[in-house]
């Protein structure tokens, strides 16, 4: 088991993580574990209770989506430095989607409701992550928009929406 | 018709140079020329031809100064002292004003008028009218001129002497402005064996020379003197400095590690600028009487090595030795072009041997913005350029690269089509459609590839051509990605869709020459797995020394690997922490959001090159339809920069 000061600087690596005072590292990763991961292992279930928060730390994620009649769709992957779980922090904290090891890696996970119970009573730290964890799904949604603008297709292809 | 002839040149014997003397120093003018003082050849009072450092030679290396006598009766052998003639025309100290206290609270100003002495100057060599022109530029050619030094240039003759020696440190050939004295003088002497031959270069100097006495040169004497110049400049050699395109490389390498290398180096003590013909900085120094009442202000020589130079209240915008010097060599050597219209460097060297641990700009110069040497091939006359004439290709073999693209390998009648670079396009024709542009995605030793997606009837009319058939080629047309660019640095491909086919040829550039390089990085995205190009190549790209990183924006059955957008796999990175390039083509939308995130990563819009698609029909900028601001796409591109592109990048409508 890694010590706090390794996670906190394995949190402090990503860009996630990057430049939070270390007095917020050492908070965040005070109940924080790594988890080891390989391809094809389950990390959260869609429609599942999301009980954990992580930051990739190294590998591939895939958030998958179920469609009945195509299968499981890959809409997303997660590279090293993002986050995935964030269900974990919104209600009703149920995953939208499943996230699975694409390429064999690690992260640094947070139990959802220790984290949350942190960021309840330290205002300074909860006003310190959730700008980052907008940031992040920020990213996410406009790189989202641009899957969803097709920019590859053929013209006859093109359904102006 | 009357005719005047020029006057000719005139033979000076040596032993006669006193009656030279003679003729400057009439009207009470003094003659100052070069003269021993204190270990060097310093410019003084020449009274006599006796006063001239006869026979004596100098040996100059950088940071080395010698003297040596003994060579023979020759007067002019040895060639620049440390002083410039900018210690006459622009003294190092000169006081400028006055300003008085009054009583009472008032105060006056007074300007100090300019009191020029008169002047011979003799023995300025080439490298040194070049100079003197420069400062004329700087100095007494703007809105504001400096009145003193328009006075001291007014009031002097010039007397050139043209140089039949180089010093180890000398390289006006390279900077254009010597050996040969070609302008800027009154007279100018070239020694021979036993004497000068004269000539005059403006109407003063017609008129000195019409009272020199002495004999017309002779036809063999001239040869003497225009052959011991030639033999001057084949000794110095004219590719010390690769002045071609010298500004733009300069200015691209503001963060070379180099600058904190030569700052290792170098000591900061100005020396170089003062020694310089050109450099011109100077600061005013007010000196008072100690009352405070009587105030001189004096124009001294400055220097932007000095640790103050560029100093504010409120901090020092230079405060590094690497960005002092890195201000002194970009000036002289770049932005002097922009200000002056000319290089701020003549080449006298003298900053070479003058500085006290041997730094040689030369050397800097070449190590800091080396001549572009050219990867691959360098561009060919187009085969059958002008609209009509296409050369005939033959289809040799079709590859299915998607449901929609076709790789065709033709092999061209004209050869100059396979001498093509990385980028450029070539209009296609099959007889009854009209011509497209398509980018060359690689060129063969006898094959020509296009990738074409069939998106209309003309595509579908050349992608329909059987193997063995027949296409019209015009080009290779436009202007391709500027490889030279990418020497030594990271090199960021980004590819989205088709827009992999015009990169491949500039992939294949770089892996031929792939030790030149730093990382390349290849983010390719793509549709859908079965839109990728080149399939099998991407793996065997990743073999040969390129980071190759796929993405697609939807998955599909068998894909395991990632899916989302290019700027996913970019904007994460640190592309500062090293030199960068980019090169980027694909949707317009897709360059304009991939490029963004490289500018945030580091690499400036100078660096960020981009392929732009528009309309063509002619291919060669005479039919308007790819008009974009002030450029034609097709001959001004397709390959611009984000800096040349500016705000008509992306924009609607445009």
């Amino acid at each position: 088991m890694a010590d706090r000061s390794t996670l906190a600087s394995k949190l402090g690596g990503t860009w996630f993580g990057a430049g939070l005072a270390s007095r917020d590292r050492d908070r965040l990763v005070a109940s924080a574990t790594l988890r080891a991961f390989g391809v094809g292992e389950i990390l959260l279930r869609e429609g599942g209770a999301c009980e954990t928060f992580g930051v990739l730390l190294s590998g591939l994620l895939g958030m998958q989506v179920l469609v009945p009649g195509r299968g499981t769709v890959t809409l997303l992957t997660v590279e090293p430095g993002d986050v995935y779980g964030w269900s974990a922090l919104v209600p009703p904290h149920r995953s939208t989607s499943t996230v699975l090891g694409v390429e064999p890696g690690e992260a640094l996970i947070f139990d959802a409701s220790e984290l949350r119970e942190l960021l309840r009573e330290d205002d300074a730290l909860a006003a310190t992550l959730y700008p980052r964890l907008l940031q992040s799904l920020g990213r996410r949604l406009t790189a989202t928009r641009f899957q969803l603008l097709d920019l590859y297709a053929r013209e006859r292809d093109y359904v102006p929406w | 018709m009357v005719t005047s002839a020029p006057p000719g040149a005139t033979f000076l014997p040596r032993e006669r140079f006193d009656a030279l003397l003679d003729l400057l120093r009439e009207g009470g003018r003094t003659v100052i020329g070069p003269m021993l003082r204190d270990g060097a050849v310093m410019l003084d009072e020449i009274a006599t031809a006796a006063d001239l450092p006869a026979g004596w030679r100098d040996e100059q290396a950088p940071g080395h100064y010698r003297l040596s006598d003994g060579h023979g009766p020759r007067l002019f052998d040895v060639v620049n002292g440390p002083q410039s003639w900018k210690q006459l025309t622009f003294p190092p100290r000169l006081p400028v004003a006055t300003a008085r206290r009054e009583e009472a609270g008032g105060a006056s100003f007074a300007p100090v008028p300019p009191d020029p002495p008169r002047l011979a100057f003799l023995g300025v060599r080439a490298c040194e009218l070049a100079a003197l022109r420069v400062q004329d530029r700087v100095l007494a050619g703007g809105t504001y001129v400096d009145e003193d030094y328009r006075a001291r240039r007014e009031a002097a003759i010039v007397v050139a002497v043209e140089c039949t020696r180089a010093g180890a440190t000398c390289f006006c050939a390279s900077m254009g402005t010597g050996p040969e004295v070609r302008s800027g003088h009154d007279l100018v002497l070239t020694e021979v064996d036993d004497g000068f031959v004269v000539s005059a270069g403006s109407p003063a100097g017609d008129r000195l020379l019409a009272r020199l006495p002495g004999p017309r040169a002779t036809a063999a004497q001239i040869a003497a003197a225009s052959g011991a110049v030639a033999a001057t400049r084949a000794a110095m050699g004219d590719d010390a400095v690769a002045t071609e395109g010298l500004r733009d490389r300069l200015m691209d390498k503001l963060d070379s590690p180099r600058w904190a290398e030569v700052a290792d180096r170098c000591l900061a003590c100005a020396n170089c600028t003062m020694v310089c013909p050109t450099c011109f900085c100077t600061s005013t120094n007010v000196h008072s009487d100690l009352d405070g009442t009587v105030n001189v202000a004096e124009r001294e020589w400055d220097s932007c090595f000095n640790v103050g130079f560029a100093k504010v209240a409120g901090g020092n915008f230079r405060p590094n030795r690497s960005e002092r010097y890195r201000q002194w060599l970009t000036h002289k050597f770049a932005t002097w072009y922009d200000q002056f219209g000319t290089s701020g460097c003549v080449g006298c060297g003298r900053c070479v041997t003058w500085c006290p641990v041997g730094i040689d700009v030369r050397e800097e110069l070449a190590a800091i913005a080396p001549p572009a040497i050219p990867v691959g091939r360098t561009p060919p006359r187009p085969a059958a350029a002008t609209t009509g004439r296409f050369d005939v290709a033959t289809l040799r073999e079709v590859h299915a690269e998607t449901d929609d693209t076709r790789t065709l390998r033709l092999t061209p009648g004209d050869p100059a089509l396979l001498g093509g670079l990385p980028g450029q396009f070539v209009m296609v024709e099959q007889p009854g459609f009209p011509a497209f542009p398509i980018s060359a995605s690689r060129y063969g030793s006898e094959d020509l590839f296009l990738t074409v997606r069939g998106a209309g009837p003309a595509t579908a009319a050349v992608l329909a051509t059987p193997i063995g058939g027949e296409v019209g080629l015009r080009g290779p047309l436009g202007r391709p990605w500027p490889i030279d660019r990418a020497l030594g640095r990271d090199v960021v491909v980004a590819a989205g869709g088709i827009g992999l086919a015009p990169l491949r040829p500039l992939i294949d550039a770089l892996l031929a020459d792939r030790d030149r390089f730093g990382s390349i990085l290849l983010a390719y995205g793509a549709r859908t797995p079965a839109d990728q190009l080149f399939r099998d190549e991407l793996a065997s790209w990743a073999t040969h020394g390129i980071e190759v990183v796929q993405i697609v924006d939807r998955s599909g059955p068998g894909w395991s690997g990632r899916v989302g957008v290019v700027t996913n796999l970019l904007d994460q990175r640190d592309f500062a922490r090293r030199p960068s390039v980019a090169f980027v083509c694909g949707p317009e939308r897709m360059m304009q959001a991939t490029t963004r995130v490289l500018r945030d990563g580091g690499i400036p819009a100078e660096r960020v090159f981009v392929s732009l698609e528009r309309h063509m029909e002619c291919g060669i900028g005479l039919c308007g339809h790819c008009q974009m601001g002030p450029f034609f796409i097709c001959k001004d591109g397709p390959v611009f920069s984000l800096a040349e592109l500016g705000d008509l990048f992306a924009r609607e409508g445009i």
